[in-house]
């Protein structure tokens, strides 16, 4: 086979940490002399933010070296997550966090919500109170409510005001981007896959600090070359390979090793159920509701995090998952320490196996690399039994 | 055609050589700080002219031997518990480092498993090291346990957390036979929740290092509810299993040459 694949994204990052390209963007808007504000989580309401001009940058949270200048404060018993993010802040090596004007946060789990505390000297911060029983009726009262005080930050952080029109454009433009990367995960769920986790990555990682209007040309170029692929016949690994959804806690960085052994083994990895992957992206904010504020809280609402309970949608969203890009099995992935998503796997393999009979496997680690060999056999195992 | 099997695990190396059917070679050997040159030693004593190896050293060893094939140790210890034991249906491994329990379909394919999380605990590592803190030789800290009236079940199986209880057992005065038997009743409750994890269908057939402990065998029977059956050589099961092993390595998913673009 002469089909050699190009880079969905061919520039000068090709072959770097898809962060590199996202920080570059900052820096021109911070030339730009646009206020920028850090976030840590997927509930992070990013329309608002672009229709008050301030552009969202996702800081630091998935390398293992600063852990161990977190764990002189925070107890080794916690979400690496949580202690990475931590460590990044007080050694000051985050440069998104550098280039942050103001940071947003939310109130999902114990251990960043008490970390938010330990930080607020160094940035301003406003802490999203986050309802966790998502079908409450007032829940959605509430999660607007607090997008409304998230504006009322921003107003006073940065000087910018926001009304129903721009906050209705912004959501337009948000859409957008969510139809523009639909079109590009339908070629994960292509069988053979012919994208590549770390590709939709490259594209997901620039989606989170621009808009879909600045994305676009991106997205343009990276569907041509997918399309170009599909008809060369090319296969994201062996033609054949076990196809594996990916499901649980946020995986970037060094946790992408996951990925990597799940590859390794011979498996190739077509969706990826978490939130530095497809997940922010399977639903579009309603349009033209008159209450544009109500309808972004809907959507955000609808994100199925294992701090929410019951969080029944999370099943629900998997089988559309499970249909539309039909892996032979599933890897929960839970980070260390994470109770939320640890408890809630027991669930997720039952749904799995009985409702869609595919092997499953969790697989419980944190950024460090000392338990590739017991990952390994694992991936190794799973792919055998698809 | 001599087919051989190399299981390079945490704690020990294990090589079984089959020769038209039969077993005629059969070694096990610590495997130290240097397991290539185990490997070396125990192959420089046999002649084979295929080798499967698995275990944790199993990639390692196919740098070293790029003729090797490899497979995963769920599916080296499926089929050699299968030769072994025809009925077998449900495997238990306990072995240096790992734990699994395994579920296999009438033809012996692998139908679900289940394995410990990334710590030693409950595992053969775990009974080693308790057997050291209460200065017991390995056979020493079977016969106490199987000697002693009542066990005191450790309430934790994190290892340093163990010992830190195994040292205020001992200054309680618990007795070290008591202290014995309450070991092996907490690996026997981990290996019961393990094998929650898969269907349990007898024959149950227990292999790995740990199977060689009679203390533990009867204490898994009971937990499990089955009878177990031991192998002949427990652990040299997935050695025995990788000497059978006849597909293409392609096959097993694992393909070290291809590059991730």
């Amino acid at each position: 086979m002469s089909f050699k694949p190009a880079p969905l994204i061919d520039d000068e990052f090709v072959g770097q940490p898809p962060t590199k390209r996202s920080l570059a963007h900052l820096l021109t808007k911070r030339e730009q002399k646009r206020n920028i504000a850090g976030v840590y989580c997927t509930y992070a309401p990013v329309e608002l933010f672009h229709a008050m001009g301030i552009v969202p940058a996702t800081l630091c949270s998935f390398a293992n070296g600063p852990i161990e200048l977190a764990e002189t404060v925070l107890p080794a018993n916690l979400c690496p997550l949580v202690k990475s993010s931590y460590g990044f802040i007080i050694g000051d090596t985050c440069p998104f966090f550098g280039v942050s004007d103001a940071v947003v946060a939310e109130t999902t789990c114990d251990g960043k919500k008490k970390m938010f505390e330990l930080i607020t000297e160094h940035k301003p911060l406003f802490v999203m109170d986050l309802p966790q029983i998502p079908d409450s009726p007032e829940a959605l009262d509430n999660w607007t409510r607090s997008i409304h005080k998230l504006a009322a930050f921003f107003q006073k952080q940065f000087g910018t005001t926001v009304d129903d029109e721009r906050l209705e454009a912004a959501i337009k433009d948000s859409n957008r981007k969510t139809r523009m990367l639909q079109q590009v995960f339908d070629y994960a769920a292509l069988r053979p896959s012919v994208v590549g986790w770390n590709e939709l990555y490259d594209i997901l990682f620039l989606a989170q600090v621009t808009t879909g209007a600045e994305l676009a040309p991106t997205v343009t170029r990276a569907l041509a070359e997918l399309e170009r692929r599909k008809e060369a016949g090319y296969s994201r690994g062996r033609a054949d390979a076990p196809r594996v959804m990916v499901t649980g806690c946020p995986i970037a960085g060094d946790a992408a090793k996951v990925f990597k052994l799940i590859e390794e083994a011979g498996g190739v990895v077509v969706a990826l159920d978490e939130c530095l992957g497809m997940k922010l992206y399977m639903d579009e904010v309603e349009e033209g509701t008159g209450d544009p504020w109500r309808a972004i809280a809907a959507k955000y609402l609808k994100i199925p995090c294992s701090c929410m309970t019951p969080n029944d949608i999370r099943v629900d969203k998997m089988d559309a998952i499970i249909q539309r890009f039909k892996p032979d099995a599933v890897v929960d992935v839970i980070l260390h320490a994470c109770h939320a998503y640890n408890v809630e796997s027991h669930k997720i393999e039952l749904h799995v196996q009985e409702k869609h009979g595919l092997p499953f496997t969790k697989i419980v680690t944190d950024y460090s690399d000392n338990d590739a060999g017991q990952i390994r056999t694992r991936m190794e195992a799973l792919i055998e039994t698809c | 055609m001599r087919q051989a099997g190399i299981d390079i695990g945490s704690r020990a190396i294990k090589l079984v050589v089959r020769d038209r059917g039969v077993v005629v070679h059969r070694t096990v050997a610590d495997t130290g700080s240097d397991p290539l040159a185990v490997c070396r030693r125990l192959l420089d004593a046999t002649a084979f002219d295929t080798i499967t190896a698995t275990g944790y050293g199993r990639h390692l060893f196919q740098e070293h031997w790029p003729e090797a094939s490899v497979i995963s140790e769920i599916k080296a210890v499926a089929i050699g518990a299968v030769a072994a034991i025809p009925q077998c249906r449900t495997v238990i491994d306990i072995g240096g480092q790992d734990s699994k329990a395994i579920a296999l379909d009438g033809n012996g394919r692998v139908k679900k498993f289940a394995m410990n999380d990334r710590c030693a605990a409950g595992t053969g590592q775990f009974l080693e090291m308790m057997a050291t803190s209460l200065a017991y030789t390995r056979e020493e800290f079977i016969t106490a346990a199987t000697q002693a009236e009542e066990g005191r079940k450790l309430s934790s199986l994190c290892s340093v957390f163990a010992q830190t209880e195994v040292v205020s057992l001992i200054a309680r005065g618990t007795s070290k036979e008591t202290i014995a038997l309450g070991v092996h009743q907490a690996i026997a409750s981990r290996t019961l929740a393990l094998t929650r994890g898969v269907p349990v269908t007898p024959s149950v057939v227990f292999t790995g290092g740990a199977a060689h402990n009679s203390c533990l065998v009867t204490l898994i029977e009971d937990a499990v509810k089955h009878p177990l059956h031991v192998p002949d050589s427990p652990q040299t099961v997935a050695a025995l299993g990788c000497a059978l092993f006849r597909g293409n390595p392609e096959e097993t998913g694992h393909t070290p040459e291809r590059k991730v673009t």
